[in-house]
């Protein structure tokens, strides 16, 4: 049977690891002095594709929306799952643009890579946005089965199907494992808690010489890389950027609460009034805001 | 916007085996708050639509209705008994754009109605990725992971929406989510392109998924009556080569995740283990809390009764890198001096309460407030105060 | 089930050489190392030799891969070795160089895990070209055998699936010799525990401080009141610009006289003489003002981290030999100091800046080298065999697990064109070419001509103090007339009496702490070493903890399962109401308690994940 032919939606967020963050006096991110890299969602979803490359054989190709230079994330993707093509959607025209203008370039983007894509993969959501809305946007788009939160999945190359497990998550009730099955072309939007998985040795074996071959790639990715602007693309300019946008951030407001270190009051237990104050600090917190 | 054409909110309904899950019913409360004060502003007479898809589901209605549905649109069909994306995007869009529906909703608007003004969805497994597809399919603005509202009319310039213009947009939805710092709230508005340099665009429904617990529900009121309309669902033949094989819950043996306030004890409770545990037991069955241990208790090293053993000295208990990271609004540790193991299990935790005699044990730094005193001498007093300060605890 | 014609389980420098050597000679094998990359199990004290024995030879590191010296990710050469004997604030020096040089061609300071991976790529390529590889993240748990006498192989991960050859490179409790009943466990009476930290320090103070070029570099060692009355001693070693220090005691004299581990390390930190030589500027952060709003305190301590990590950077390129513009790094260096005191009230104090802790046990090759180095169609090589050469100041393992790997290659690859992996031919050739081994020679027998290197340079002792103490044998060896004779006779009596009167606190102890209270120079530090507790060492390193324990109490009503709640490194072991509790999640897989108890390494890719080594 022929090979898979994947793709990976993939998007440049800011590094927020200590040493690395930067904040405003605000406490909000400080985008300008925080470095970018690849979005740890975008890096799980290679790795979903990386597996499927090894099981099954096929050709990665990485996509990715972006208005600075986005190298770093296009060489940690190419070393993640031995890409063999990297494209990079950049545009003046793309910016400001919501969920659905963003879906839009993908969608584009994935109909510019070689050959009709089998599966296409995202992660579950981004660190900074965090909508989760843009996979299965894009899925919709391209007329393909979207299935989310996938936690391990195969493909049967004879039947062209995918058998996928995805752990759904509903307030109310236990954790849910669902099994589905999806004939190709579909998109897989990854579960954060997703890892691949070879169990025989030599599955093992092709996937070390897979990562080798990413190893090296990794060194030389610009040779890999693609650039196409929105012309090039063939994206219609009133379906992309802010224009191509229903929605707008109208306003940002400072929130009462956040998480920081705490500095804890130190209270007595054996004082009626201590205790008093306790609980009221319990009652507030209940009435506080959901903050998810 | 042409708004004749828009009306009513559409509420997108999630159920599992039979029973409505907490947040339709939430969404229905706050759509009903929402429209209550809408219809009496604009002198209007929008509805909140509760929309069902299912396999056999028609028992459901009566407690849409009663919770403060005006009208529930039910699609049953087999095919719609297991949740496949595909399947039921096409049918909400079908429902939304039905106008034999519409007229059954409210006749009044019905010659002019074409979709919905304003569509809720919950934040959740499933209604996060089914409010995306949805809204790709309507073309229309969705806000995720919302936990406030506010209906009102905006005078607006943006320098792309309106081409700088000053621009009145009435009945705007304003929706309200938290950014990923915890620090700032951003507004979110889902509106038409007004600017002339481009072509004029419409965009409706004003869609957002709802986080579930952000909002309440109503009363349930028997007395309130609304209709119930049976939808016929198309179904595409090729889209039932997609299955569900199978669908199971995960029977994790302490669930953390669902509880508002979590209870913690270590080994604080050796003087009586029995005894002790049992005490705060009854303390988190005040607060509705789940209880958990660091990973010594789950050593078995202090002597309880069988039962008492096998419920609480298990790995399953442990809150800590080992066992489970929890992030309740409430967490109190009750004997815990706070190993770093298992402060990187409570750290995200909204607000901490930390119950040590000693007050500078390690779990201070990680808490807001401690209180000095051994737990079997605190516990009580907490009990008296929490009957006072907090008679129904409505925690879920 | 899949086939493949080689296992080698252990993916540490000796189970690397062996695959590349089979690689060199166009084999298919495979390598399953449990870590979840090559090299971040493995720790080393560390020295690897190249050695060059006068009767016979050895595959040395740079024979094997001949573009070691190169390329491989050396710290530096040893050019000066010294022996220190302490007492309080007294020490007094030997210098051993001239031993360290004996038969050696170069000796270089290692660290493991960067090392082991270098090796590993040199050896992915090639066998892969022969259909085998490098398989990490794998566990071995069991091996059974078929009717044609191949060796299934049993993993936590994986299918199960046959091999031809096996080669056991797992290591000092290696659970391959336990699991086929090759061997018994080693004995505490044959091991040695080693502790050690890393502790960074720039490249150019360590030029300075020790007296060397920046490829160079100097092996320290302690005996005498550092050891806290335990038989062995304390190392230093340079690395490029980290130290690896650290302590190697005989097992037993630590159930003797129980002491936690990594007080054995601070004992050394706290000697002048140590405390001068690794200190280094730090900076003093203060606390956060609590009174702040939480934004704020937010924002100034990721800014606080982001300076520090850039003051470290700068610091780093300035103070190393290959900075290209050192006038406009000190410069920079300088303004960002500024800045860190300006801005952000920093202020800079002498302290030592102390890294990863580690532990491992050390087999003694003359108490425990194994007879019998095969089963079956399974050969053992290095530490999993036992072979270990220990004799006073001189501890060897790298190199011998290196070239014992060498050696098992090449009778699997003979048995592989033999198609004859029996113990009469293969295990058989194997035996041999072990005994042909110089290494096993040092480890059966004394070198008479290394007794004399070492005999020379101690000849400053003055003989009062060795006094009554030691056998005639032993006394008659300090006698160049009567060395050779007295040599014969101590191969005749057998290493293993004569050790117990040479390995003796006498030895390691007492005799150091007299020759530095008559002839020590009197030192002093101008500071406190700011030294880390157990929980704090064991709270920076990198675990993967798994659900379930991988190890298992047994009966715990024992003296040396009581004594764990001391020996263990990682204080894994507990008392608590009057029970032994063992918390597996701190575990670093060195095996000290394994005698007593169901030890198995954790599975793949779960446990302990060095980034030193």
């Amino acid at each position: 049977m022929s090979e898979l032919n994947l793709a990976v939606v993939v998007k440049l967020e800011p590094d927020l690891s200590e040493g690395n963050i930067s904040y405003n006096a605000d406490g909000t991110l400080d985008r300008q002095k925080t470095k970018n890299t690849l979005g740890p969602h975008s890096k799980i979803a290679a790795q979903a594709a990386f597996y499927a490359k090894v099981k099954y054989g096929g050709k990665i190709s990485i996509g990715t929306m972006s208005g600075h230079a986005a190298n770093n994330a296009l060489q940690i993707a190419m070393e993640t799952c031995d890409a063999d093509l990297l494209q990079l959607y950049s545009d003046h025209k793309f910016a400001g643009a919501d969920t659905i203008g963003t879906a839009e370039v993908l969608k584009n983007g994935i109909e510019k890579m070689d050959g009709k894509m089998d599966i296409v993969f995202s992660g579950h959501r981004a660190t900074d946005g965090e909508t989760g809305q843009v996979g299965p946007q894009i899925a919709w788009k391209l007329g393909l089965t979207f299935l989310g939160n996938v936690i391990s999945y195969d493909v049967d190359m004879e039947k062209r199907t995918v058998t996928a497990k995805r752990l759904v998550n509903l307030r109310g009730v236990p954790e849910i494992i669902q099994e589905i099955e999806a004939p190709l072309p579909v998109f897989i939007a990854i579960d954060p808690s997703y890892k691949y998985y070879f169990d025989t040795v030599s599955l093992r074996l092709t996937a070390e010489k897979y990562k080798r071959e990413a190893h090296e790639r990794a060194q030389h990715f610009d040779d890999y890389i693609q650039t196409f602007t929105r012309e090039e693309l063939g994206a219609d300019e009133t379906l992309v950027g802010l224009i191509g946008s229903p929605t707008i951030v109208y306003n940002v407001q400072r929130v009462p609460k956040g998480k920081a270190t705490r500095s804890a009051k130190v209270l007595d237990g054996s004082n009626p009034e201590h205790i008093r104050q306790t609980v009221t600090a319990i009652k507030e917190a209940f009435s506080a805001m959901v903050i998810k | 916007m042409t708004e004749e054409h828009y009306r009513h909110v559409f509420v997108i309904i999630e159920h599992i085996d039979g029973k409505l899950l907490p947040v339709s019913l939430e969404m229905l409360g706050e759509a009903r708050r929402l429209f209550d004060d809408y219809n009496n502003r604009y002198s209007a007479n929008e509805k909140v639509v509760a929309v069902v898809l299912g396999d056999n589901i028609q028992n459901l209605s009566k407690t849409l209705i009663e919770h403060g549905a005006d009208c529930v649109v039910v699609a049953d069909d087999p095919a719609l008994h297991s949740l496949i994306n595909k399947i039921h995007t096409k049918v909400i869009c079908q429902i939304c754009l039905d106008k034999d529906t519409a007229s059954k909703i409210e006749p009044s608007y019905a010659s002019e109605f074409q979709r919905p003004r304003y569509m809720f969805f919950a934040a959740d497994g499933i209604g996060r990725h089914l409010s995306s597809t949805v809204l790709a399919e309507l073309d229309s603005g969705l806000a995720s992971d919302v936990n406030k509202l506010v209906i009102s009319d905006l005078e607006i310039s943006h320098p792309v929406k309106t081409g700088g213009k000053k621009i009145m947009y009435n009945k705007t939805l304003e929706m309200y989510r938290v950014d990923f710092s915890g620090f700032l709230w951003t507004t979110i508005l889902c509106l038409d392109n007004t600017n002339e340099n481009y072509p004029l665009r419409e965009y409706s429904p004003q869609a957002c998924n709802i986080i579930p617990g952000a909002f309440e529900p109503l009363k349930p009121d028997s007395a309130r009556t609304g209709n119930v309309i049976d939808f016929k669902p198309k179904i595409d033949e090729d889209d039932l080569k997609i299955k569900v094989l199978s669908q199971k819950f995960v029977e994790s043996e302490v669930d953390f995740d669902n509880y508002k306030a979590v209870v913690g004890f270590g080994r604080g409770i050796q003087e009586s283990p029995e005894k002790n545990i049992k005490l705060i037991e009854e303390f988190a069955t005040h607060l509705n809390a789940q209880i958990g241990t660091s990973l010594p208790i789950s050593k078995n090293v202090f002597s309880a009764s069988p039962a008492t053993t096998s419920t609480y000295m298990i790995p399953a208990r442990v809150i800590g890198t080992s066992g489970q990271k929890i992030s309740p609004m409430l967490y109190i540790a009750f004997g815990i001096s706070g190993a770093m193991q298992h402060l990187s299990g409570m750290e995200d935790s909204q607000f901490v309460i930390s119950v040590n005699p000693d007050e500078n044990a390690p779990i201070k730094d990680a808490s807001d407030i401690l209180l000095r005193g051994r737990l079997e001498d605190v516990i009580p007093l907490l009990m008296d105060e929490i009957k006072k300060q907090l008679p129904e605890m409505e925690i879920k | 089930m899949e086939q493949y014609d080689v296992a080698i389980i252990g993916g540490g420098s000796s189970g690397l050489a062996a695959l590349k050597q089979l690689s060199n000679l166009g084999k298919q094998a495979i390598l399953l190392e449990a870590g979840s990359k090559i090299g971040s199990k493995n720790m080393s004290g560390g020295i690897l030799y190249s050695k060059k024995p006068k009767k016979a030879k050895v595959t040395n590191v740079d024979d094997l891969y001949e573009n070691f010296l190169s390329d491989a990710p050396i710290e530096r050469k040893i050019t000066k070795y010294v022996l220190h004997s302490t007492s309080k604030d007294k020490i007094y020096s030997m210098d051993l160089t001239a031993a360290h040089d004996y038969q050696t061609n170069f000796a270089c300071s290692v660290l493991m895990t960067r090392l082991n991976s270098w090796f590993a790529k040199q050896s992915s390529e090639t066998s892969q070209k022969y259909g085998g590889g490098i398989i990490p993240g794998v566990h071995v748990k069991s091996i059974t055998w078929n009717e044609k006498g191949r060796a299934i192989i049993q993993t936590d991960e994986l299918d199960e699936f046959e091999v031809k050859a096996v080669i056991a490179a797992d290591g000092v409790n290696s659970e391959v010799a336990e699991m086929v009943k090759a061997r018994s466990k080693f004995t505490t009476s044959q091991l040695y525990q080693g502790v050690k930290i890393i502790v960074k320090l720039p490249e150019t103070i360590i030029n300075e401080r020790f007296g060397v070029n920046s490829d160079e570099g100097a092996a320290h060692l302690f005996a005498g009141d550092v050891t806290l009355n335990h038989i062995g001693g304390g190392f230093l070693y340079t690395n490029y610009d980290t130290l690896s220090i650290g302590a190697v005691y005989h097992f037993d004299s630590l159930l003797n006289n129980p002491v936690e581990p990594s007080s054995l390390i601070d004992s050394l930190l706290k000697n002048p003489m140590i405390s001068e030589l690794i200190k280094d500027k730090v900076p003093i952060i203060k606390e956060i003002d609590k009174s702040l709003p939480q934004e704020e305190q937010l924002k100034t301590r990721f800014d606080i981290a982001k300076i520090v990590k850039t003051w470290n950077a700068v610091r780093a390129n300035y103070l190393t030999s290959s900075c290209t513009d050192p006038d406009a790094a000190k410069l920079q260096l300088e303004r960002t100091e500024e800045k860190m005191t300006t801005k952000f009230d920093i202020d800079f104090g002498i302290d030592y800046v102390e890294s990863e802790y580690g532990a491992k046990l050390i087999p003694d090759g003359k108490r425990c080298m194994m007879e019998k180095p095969f089963f079956k169609n399974i050969l053992f090589v290095g530490d999993a065999a036992g072979r270990g050469i220990f004799i006073g100041p001189k501890i060897e393992g790298l190199n011998v697990g290196i070239d014992d790997g060498v050696r098992a290659a090449n009778a699997v690859a003979r048995a592989l064109d033999m198609d004859d992996f029996s113990e009469n031919s293969m295990g058989t050739y194997y035996s041999q070419l072990i005994d042909e081994s110089p290494y096993t020679t040092e480890m059966k027998q004394i070198d008479k001509d290394y007794l004399k290197i070492f005999l020379d340079a101690a000849k400053d002792i003055p003989k009062d103090i060795i006094g009554s103490r030691y056998c005639p044998i032993l006394k008659m060896m300090s006698s160049g007339a009567f060395r050779g004779i007295a040599v014969k006779f101590a191969n005749m009596f057998g290493y293993d009496k004569l050790l117990p009167m040479i390995e003796t606190e006498d030895t390691y102890v007492k005799i150091p702490i007299q020759l530095a209270e008559r002839l020590g120079k009197t030192l002093s530090s101008s500071y406190s070493p700011n030294i880390p507790s157990i929980s704090e060492r064991i709270s920076k390193l990198n675990y993967n903890d798994d659900f379930v324990s991988h190890i298992k109490l047994l009966d715990t009503d024992n003296e040396f399962i009581h004594n764990m709640t001391t020996l263990c490194p990682a204080k894994c072991y507990a008392k608590e109401n009057d029970k032994i509790i063992l918390q597996y999640e701190g575990c670093l897989d060195c095996g000290t308690c394994s005698q007593k108890t169901e030890w198995h390494h954790p599975r793949g890719e779960k446990g302990i994940h060095y980034r030193f080594g």
